[in-house]
């Protein structure tokens, strides 16, 4: 079977790679092309992201920084960081 | 007014974004309510007065006019609420549901205000069946509507796993989804939305103000709110300034003060 990406996005309040994520998604293409059925998970599959790198995950995207005004410093809306990895998995029938 | 809810339940609904009251409704009238939801009916006319729009007969007309759920109704809108919208949610059996995170309605920004939604469960709702999720302490983060459905999972999300009987009652802003029901029995949960007519102000027993355990229910953390958490306290204080009309209200670190406290300003500049 082939390899296809595997997406592992960690949601975080700080852009460093050693925070603990905030909330988390699974876009798995190796085992489908939807989430139909959402399995709850009580805690992040790792503790931050440089755990997931040492388990053969790679970043393919960190976040900058914001720039905070007077308007908006105070403002809460989406976690503003995300850590995205990928890692390549055998593709299964869906 | 009876049945109004305490001091500390309104400081865990200003922090929390709900409350859940369980076995709040007799066996009998939660069946009556089951039967009835299934043919209630659609929308009535949006922004009416409650009492004169939903129906004094039949079961789901008594539900919510049971002393203590008109009770919690008070406590948190006050008198004379509107009617905003209703529905019987059904997720029939063996229907499966993938990420589904979102905030109700359209993005909110109103200051010093909230609606206010009631759940109600009529039957026993185990953990298979796919009660509702809620992200609890999420509703000072506004967001559009469902593009928050990327988060699968998030720290603290909790579910209802309640007995028959049960109402949640709880913040429209906050983050909240349907769930699969993995059992062969249809899964419904009746809410009804409701305005304010008035200031939210000192509708709940405000008699425990000074309780110590406030400033402690008000700085909860749920999990998530990692590197924010200060953000989201100065949230909670100022919604818990207006509700319990203490506008000098602060607590530990006093973090409003770091904001507030201006005294190259003269007192008709700092507002």
């Amino acid at each position: 079977m082939a390899k296809v990406q595997d997406i592992l996005v960690f949601f975080q309040t700080a852009p460093a790679l050693d925070v603990r994520p905030s909330a988390w998604a699974r876009y798995e293409a190796s085992k489908g092309s939807e989430v139909g059925d959402l399995v709850e998970e009580g805690q992040p599959p790792y503790r931050n992201a440089m755990a997931a790198m040492r388990d053969g995950w790679q970043v393919i995207q960190m976040s900058e920084f914001k720039q905070r005004t007077e308007a908006e410093g105070y403002e809460l809306g989406a976690f503003p960081y995300q850590t995205v990895l990928s890692r390549f998995s055998e593709m299964q029938p869906e | 007014m009876e049945h109004l809810i305490s001091s500390q339940d309104m400081a865990r609904f200003v922090a929390s974004g709900f409350l859940r009251y369980d076995h709040m409704v007799p066996e009998d009238l939660c069946h009556a309510c089951r039967e009835e939801m299934t043919s209630f009916g659609g929308y009535r006319p949006v922004g009416t007065p409650f009492e004169e729009t939903w129906p004094k007969d039949g079961a789901l007309g008594e539900l919510f006019r049971l002393p203590k759920v008109a009770g919690l109704i008070h406590s948190l809108v006050g008198p004379d609420p509107l009617y905003d919208h209703h529905a019987a949610h059904l997720v029939k059996a063996r229907t499966m549901r993938g990420p589904n995170t979102h905030q109700d309605s359209v993005i909110d920004f109103r200051k010093n205000y909230f609606d206010i939604q009631l759940s109600f469960f009529p039957v026993d709702t185990p953990d298979e069946m796919g009660g509702t999720f809620i992200v609890p302490g999420s509703h000072f983060r506004n967001v559009r509507t469902g593009e928050i459905n990327a988060y699968q999972h998030v720290l603290g999300k909790t579910w209802a796993t309640c007995p028959a009987g049960t109402f949640y009652v709880w913040n429209t802003r906050l983050w909240h989804g349907a769930r699969s029901n993995h059992t062969d029995q249809d899964r419904y949960m009746f809410k009804l939305r409701l305005n304010p007519t008035q200031p939210q102000v000192g509708h709940f027993d405000m008699s425990a103000l000074d309780d110590p355990e406030i400033p402690r229910i008000l700085n909860t953390r749920h999990g998530w709110e990692g590197n924010e958490m200060r953000y989201e306290l100065m949230k909670r204080v100022e919604l818990w300034r207006y509700v319990s009309a203490q506008p000098d209200y602060d607590i530990g670190e006093r973090f409003m003060r770091r904001r507030e406290y201006q005294p190259q300003l003269a007192d008709d500049q700092r507002g």
